[in-house]
């Protein structure tokens, strides 16, 4: 091996802002993610909601129907949502756990940035990708309908506003989840497994519960009525579920935020420096 | 409190029941500082407030003359860390992870990446830059942790325990950077460990503490100079009767090894070659002992002796 000193010969370097410091972080994390399984979890969610959304258009054309609720009709099945927690989990579960695990957290924590700066730039990384995952299908698909001709351009531009006033929701939720589980453990998988498990147990419980006891405000807690119920209106449609959509994407939007909150003081509890 | 590389003001930081510092006031002058004590003593809860990433009890601390708690990413952007545990990112190639902590710390991408490559240089990984940081031994690991906390040319370094974990001939090849580094002048480094010998010859200043508590701080020449030198003897016959004979003198002696230690307090050395002559021994060698920050150490455990820096 051999040693020599380095040449630091150059003018003292302006440096970035925090903005700058924190996007670097966002770019990081993006990139890190694009592994097998949430670039797989991406392919399928794509590949099946714009199939659907256009076949669905498709016979609409053909049959005569509301080309919005056929727009709509894939974010009203459980498997969206389905195929948002997959993306989530995939793409999430590690994002703090990784680093609580190997302890990197440290070193950024010991750079010029806050403890809101990193978690904010995580979560940047997860809502992007969630974004892309909620958004990007219906709007391929709704230009493929408009440019075939099986749907108006108006009807094609509200389909891409509806996706993306879902997508925003769905993205801050899910967001929220993955951030306040990820931050309880070292292990990826072990975050993973728990995003499924709160996610599927909650729902599941809210919808046997409410069935039981008849009480519609029950719904609130649970992620496909909630999902539903916005899908409806931000497509445009007359909503048939008992939940209002407002109060719905109120209650997901707050439930992100509040989750992200708890992920933020877990992480503030972390030793930095380790002994 | 006015500029300096580091300074502490009646410093004192509890978690809950236990006091990891107590009562610290120091000023340290720009150099290579030894941050020397046992587990235990408050080295990382020192650091952990230099950094400003907890808030003291009591006092007030600057750093490169900003208060790390009203300032900390002042204080971050002009500092580099090296932690002590494996936290390194196993995914990235060392010039993907250092040039990553670069942006972080405020460099421009263009200029992270051409720091990344001298100091990786520097660190001898030039040629397993871009091998996975997963693939790395323990001292490769320990080279990547250096390199990053010197990536963004911080005016002030804390190492924290360097030498962890490295077999000898790791240790040699840190010891020897860091020795490098002292000797390039124009930073300051301020190396935390328990291995006292590590910091022979390579700190200027040194701190010592010892259960939260300040035993010594300032120049090492200044402190090893300090207090009573010991005289070391060695003899050829009963070691435990000469060491008798001198305790009959009035000169307190203990056997080390093969050797003898003993305080003359006037230099005179007319009792070690009575109590020899009385022992039936011979003086085979006689002379002071030479003192190194762990004998301070020891010297200064055993006299329970504090001492600031001014």
């Amino acid at each position: 091996m051999s040693i020599s000193a380095p040449r630091y010969v150059q003018a003292p370097v302006a440096r970035v802002g925090r903005t700058s410091r924190t996007w670097s972080i966002v770019q990081r994390e993006i990139r890190r993610r694009s592994t097998w399984g949430p670039l797989l979890a991406m392919v399928l969610t794509w590949f099946i909601i714009t199939l659907w959304t256009v076949v669905s258009v498709f016979f609409t054309s053909l049959v005569g129907g509301s080309i919005r609720a056929a727009f709509e009709t894939p974010y009203e099945s459980v498997i969206w949502n389905l195929l948002m927690l997959i993306v989530a989990a995939t793409v999430g579960a590690g994002s703090l756990a990784d680093d609580i695990g190997s302890r990197s957290i440290t070193l950024y924590l010991s750079r010029p940035i806050h403890l809101t700066d990193y978690v904010a730039a995580k979560a940047s990384a997860i809502g992007i990708w969630i974004l892309i995952a909620a958004v990007g299908p219906g709007c391929v698909a709704a230009g493929v309908s408009a440019a075939l001709g099986w749907a108006s351009v108006s009807d094609a531009l509200a389909a891409v506003g509806g996706c993306l006033a879902l997508g925003l929701v769905t993205a801050v939720f899910f967001t929220g989840i993955c951030l306040a589980l990820s931050s309880v453990t070292r292990r990826s998988l072990y975050a993973g497994v728990a995003i499924f498990g709160v996610v599927l147990s909650v729902t599941a419980a809210v919808s046997v519960i409410s069935g039981i006891t008849q009480n519609a405000n029950l719904l609130y807690a649970d992620l496909t009525s909630n999902t539903q119920s916005i899908a409806e209106a931000a497509f445009g449609l007359p909503s048939p579920y008992p939940t209002d959509p407002a109060a719905s994407a109120a209650v997901m939007v707050l439930t992100g935020v509040v989750l992200a909150t708890l992920a933020w003081w877990r992480l503030s509890r972390i030793e930095v420096v380790g002994e | 409190m006015p500029g300096g590389l580091l300074q502490a003001d009646s410093v004192t930081k509890r978690f809950d029941q236990v006091e990891a510092l107590s009562n610290l006031t120091v000023e340290i002058a720009p150099g290579t500082i030894g941050l020397v004590g046992p587990n235990g003593s408050g080295k990382t809860t020192l650091l952990r407030l230099l950094m400003g990433l907890i808030p003291p009890s009591l006092g007030r601390l600057s750093v490169l003359g900003f208060d790390p708690q009203q300032e900390p990413l002042r204080v971050r952007e002009r500092v580099g860390y090296m932690p002590e545990h494996d936290c390194l990112m196993p995914d990235l190639s060392a010039v993907g992870f250092v040039s990553f902590m670069g942006r972080l710390s405020g460099l421009p991408r263009e200029v992270a990446m051409s720091r990344t490559h001298d100091v990786l240089e520097f660190v001898g990984l030039k040629e397993e830059r871009y091998r996975k940081i997963r693939e790395y031994s323990v001292g490769m690991r320990q080279r990547v942790k250096l390199a990053q906390a010197l990536v963004h040319d911080p005016p002030l370094c804390f190492l924290d325990e360097p030498t962890s974990g490295l077999d000898p001939q790791g240790r040699e090849e840190m010891l020897r950077l860091l020795g490098v580094l002292a000797k390039l002048g124009g930073h300051s480094f301020v190396i935390s460990t328990h291995l006292l010998p590590d910091t022979e010859g390579l700190v200027d200043q040194v701190l010592l503490l010892n259960a939260g508590r300040l035993l010594a701080a300032g120049p090492v020449r200044e402190l090893l100079s300090q207090g009573s030198v010991e005289t070391v003897v060695r003899v050829k016959g009963d070691p435990e009767a000469f060491v008798s004979a001198l305790s009959a003198k009035g000169v307190r002696a203990r056997t080390e090894g093969l050797e003898i230690r003993l305080s003359l307090p006037d230099g005179n050395t007319r009792p070690v070659f009575e109590a020899a002559q009385a022992s039936h021994a011979q003086v085979r060698y006689l002379g002071p002992s030479v003192r190194t920050i762990e004998d301070l150490f020891l010297s200064m455990m055993e006299g329970g002796a504090r001492r600031s820096a001014p």
